[in-house]
This record gives structure tokens, sequence and C-alpha cells, in this order.
């Protein structure tokens, strides 16, 4: 099948591509630097502890994500590593996860904006303790091996607010012993996507891979709901099936007439519709 | 990181979350005097400590003293002092249901029947929106919740009541009714959900949950919200009885029941 896209809208797909690649780039920066930390020749050389520590390796992971959440025009919102259970000696369920000044979840009125640590329950005993590797963001990329965008969601326990968490897994001889990710806000995401996706002349609309809505040029398709297309949740499998998402980067035309855009190996999608009759 | 701190006992959670408004010292007393009752802190637990309490709740520490004594009074909380000190739960069960009893015995009809339309215009607009925005997995997760309910017990009840209603309002994407589903549950949900002690009450819920489940499967926003709001319905409807029978048999001479 042929489908005829606008060259204009490869170019915008690519654009929202670059706009979060870095992000990506910045997170598999930061599982290098953790993998290098936790085996072979430099292993312990940030922590000085020979064997994984939560103790030690905490100071390693504020180091490695608080610039990025110190920044003011940054994406994110939150960042961090989350322990595989039993990887660290002293700490069986770990999350080492830091929340950005902009993020006042859980701290009174009068607090100071600063960057924070997430306090989460890490006794399994606990009646609040919550099993983490059953969440989206841990089983995916624990099923796959690779990482993976989960959202928008509402994110009520940590940011308390939209939001898209993107993660990766973080292995020693080859077993995934953890993974590093990033918060963002979906609101943040649509404020600087929106103006690239409006360039296309088109009603036109990033979905993710479940073809839940991002942000949209079109006033009636509210970011969070399914956009309901004929055709759109099969052209949509492969972004969700695919182990790496990058190998999915041909254009789809759907039967209604509408042409699904991949962007790049972000694992979302636009959606343009026919323009509009004038 | 998302819902790690525990999404799984977010009615938990909801205990430590900020208050405000006057009469804190009362606000804060209520709150834990509710979980305990509830059942959502349970017998022999370990509550935060005054500084830690009174910085999740947005209190000054001498509030949150003031409420902690106030429920050793009450005879819901131990303090035992020494290394392994602190303030401890204790979930008597005559102690729980007579509170609770005096609550509902306080609160008037109108303010219940408010309190049901209340709560009804956001779950039941979460259901409705819900409805039409569920994934497969949002709905997987939904039948998971309702799988797992311990509907032995008044307090798995009601603790399966607040994770599914909570979870369709996560569902419904919308971060302010996901903030007031929440704030609802802790102000109001021990006394809403406090038919859930009789088996009858239990099943009804259960039901009315699987209606719903059925509704999102089926994309019917409106069946949604009409087993929402008739489920919520009918747990006043159940206060409101069980007000009358607590009323007469109080003043058996004032009349009771026609």
């Amino acid at each position: 099948m042929t489908v005829t896209v606008d060259l204009a809208a490869e170019h915008i797909a690519r654009r929202i591509a670059s706009t979060i690649d870095p992000v990506f780039t910045m997170i598999d920066g930061w599982r290098d630097v953790l993998e290098a930390e936790l085996a072979g020749p430099v292993a312990g050389a940030l922590s000085g502890s020979p064997e994984p520590r939560a103790a030690s390796l905490d100071p390693v992971v504020a180091a490695l994500v608080s610039v990025e959440l110190e920044r003011s025009a940054s994406l994110v919102n939150g960042a961090g590593f989350v322990a595989a259970p039993g990887f660290l000696a002293d700490a069986p369920w770990h999350l080492a996860w830091w929340l950005s000044g902009s993020n006042t979840f859980g701290v009174g009125p009068d607090a100071a904006s600063t960057l924070r640590r997430l306090e989460a329950v890490s006794d399994p005993d606990a009646d609040q303790f919550r099993d983490y590797t059953t969440l989206e963001w841990w089983r995916v990329p624990a099923r796959t091996g690779t990482r993976h965008l989960t959202g928008p969601y509402v994110d009520y326990l940590c940011t308390d607010d939209y939001t898209v968490t993107i993660t990766t897994p973080v292995r020693v001889d080859g077993e995934m012993v953890g993974l590093v990710g990033t918060d963002m806000y979906v609101a943040r995401l649509e404020q600087v996507l929106l103006p690239v996706i409006r360039e296309s002349g088109h009603p036109c609309t990033l979905v993710n891979a479940s073809g839940r809505i991002v942000a949209s040029t079109d006033a009636r398709r509210a970011t969070g709901a399914l956009l309901r297309l004929e055709g759109l949740a099969d052209a949509l499998t492969p972004l969700r099936e695919e182990a790496d998402a990058a190998t999915v980067t041909d254009a789809a035309a759907l039967p209604g007439g509408a042409t699904l855009v991949p962007c790049g190996d972000t694992s979302l999608a636009l959606v343009l519709e026919a323009a509009p009759v004038e | 990181m998302p819902q790690a701190t525990g999404r799984a006992d977010a009615t938990r959670a909801v205990v430590f979350s900020p208050l405000d408004g006057a009469g804190r010292a009362e606000l804060v007393e209520q709150r834990l005097t509710d979980a305990i009752v509830a059942g959502v802190l349970r017998d022999g637990e370990r509550l935060p400590s005054e500084s830690e309490l009174a910085r999740s709740l947005g209190v000054a520490v001498v509030t949150a003293r003031e409420a902690l004594v106030a429920l050793r009074d009450k005879g819901l909380v131990l303090t035992r002092r020494g290394r392994d000190g602190g303030s401890f739960v204790t979930h008597d069960r005559d102690t729980s249901m007579r509170m609770i009893d005096e609550r509902l015995r306080a609160v008037s009809r109108i303010e219940l029947r408010d309190l049901s339309l209340h709560y009804s215009a956001i779950a039941g607009m979460a259901a409705e929106v819900a409805a039409d925005r569920a994934s497969d997995d949002d709905l997987a997760s939904l039948v998971e919740i309702d799988a797992r309910a311990d509907l032995a017990t008044p307090g798995g009840a009601r603790r399966a009541v607040g994770r599914f209603q909570l979870e369709i309002a996560a569902v419904s994407q919308s971060p302010r009714l996901v903030h007031e589903e929440l704030r609802l549950q802790a102000e109001a949900g021990p006394l809403l959900w406090l038919g859930l002690r009789e088996e009858d009450s239990r099943d009804r819920s259960h039901r009315a949950r699987l209606d719903v489940i059925q509704a999102i499967r089926d994309v019917q926003p409106e069946h949604a919200r009409r087993a929402t709001t008739e489920h919520i319905a009918s747990a006043v409807e159940w206060l409101i009885d069980e007000k009358v029978r607590l009323e007469t048999a109080r003043h058996p001479t004032e009349g009771g029941r026609p």
C-alpha cells in the first residue's frame, strides 16, 4: 500500500520526535553511568561501594538527575532510579526518585520550592506498600527489555497531575536490575508540542500507542480522550507491540481518509484528518 | 514515580493528606477517628509521630498533639514511651461501633442527602467519562481491583469501594476528579460506606461494581453513571434508615418508626 503523506506531516512528526529525543538520550546516559557503576572495571567508582547498596547509590542517582530537575526550561518534573526487588543489599524494594521544585505534591503551602525526594513506602509489610513491578512503567520495559512511554495518566500518588512517564531498563550481566526514568507534565508537553503540530494546516492530533490524545489542534479532541477513528486501533498495533518502536516508521492510511504518521521512536503518532472545507 | 507509594491503598494515603479550614485539631481528630473506626488504620498500627503528622497534614505540631491527646482520651490510641514508643491504634470493636453511631446521630438527614448529591456529582461524572476513555489496560485494572476485593469484612469491602472509585476517577483522566474523589473519601468515606458492615450491603456494592465494569466495557457512559449514582443513593438510604433505628433506640418514648 502506498501512502502519500504530506512532506510537512513527516517533517512535523520528526520535530515531535526531536523534542522528546533529548529526554530519551538523557535517560540512556543515566542508564550508562549506572550500568558502569554497578558492574565492570569501574564498578563502585562513584558510590565507593563494591556491592550495590541503596545508601551509597542514592547520592549517585541524585547527582545524575538533579541538574536536569533544577533546569528551568526542562520538560521533566521527576526522575530517578527504581531497583529490581532484591537487587540492593540494604533495601529489597527501593525507589530513588526526585521531584523538581515545580512539583508541590504532598508539601504544605509554605514549603520552599526546591528539589525533593519522593517519599516512597518500601516496607512490603506496610499497608501502603505497592508492588511497583505490577505497574505499566515497570511491567512493559521488563517484558520488552526496552524503553517505554506510559501515559498520559493521572499520577495521583507522585506528581498529583496529568503525567507521561518514560522508563528504560538498567542491566547487569544481561539481567534487569532496575530502571531509570522521568516524569513529564502533559500540560508542559502540550505547551511545547502544540505550536509544532499546528503548522500542518490540517486538523492534527497527537496520540499515544493506545490512541489516547496527548495534544490536538482540534478543540473537540480533548487531551486524555481516546481518539475513536475507524482502523486507528489496528494501525497503532505495531507501535504497541514492537519491542522497538523505532522499526515502525511508515505512515498508514485509515479507512476514513485520515493518515497516521509515527513520530520516530517515541511510540507517539500523528493523526492528520482531511483539511476542513473552507 | 507513579503510584509507587501505594495506589493499592490510597484510601489510607488520604488520611495523611493536607487539611484546610478552621478547627484543625478537630478535623485531624475526626479524620483519624474515621480511619480507625473504619479499619483503614489497623489495630496495633503505629501512627506517624507528632511532627510527621503535622508535616503531612499541613498543621502545626501543637495541633497534631492536641488531636492525638483527644484520640487517647477516646481510647482509640495508646501512647507508649521508650525506644520503640509512639502512638498505636487500639481498635476496639465496641468503641468503634459507638463512635460511628454517634457520628451518624450527629449528622442531619439534610447533610446526608447533600453529601449524596455532591458525591454522586463527582463519582457519577467520573464513571461517565471513564466509560468513554477506558483503554483495555484500564478495564483490566478495574476487573483486578474487583477480583482482589475482600468482601468478608467491612474494612475489606470499604477499601475495595475506595480503590475502585479512585481508579474510576483516574481512568476518567481528570486530576480534578481524582483530587475531589480523594477529598470526599477522606471527609465522608467512613460514614458513607457504613452500611458495608452488613453482608447484604457488601453484596449489593459488589454487584454495583460489576455493573459499572460492564458499562465501561460496553462503552455505555450513561449506564456507568446511573449504576454509580444509584449505588451511592442506596448507601445513603441505608444510613438514613440506620439513623432512624438509632434515634428510636435512644428515645423510645418519642415515637419510633410507623
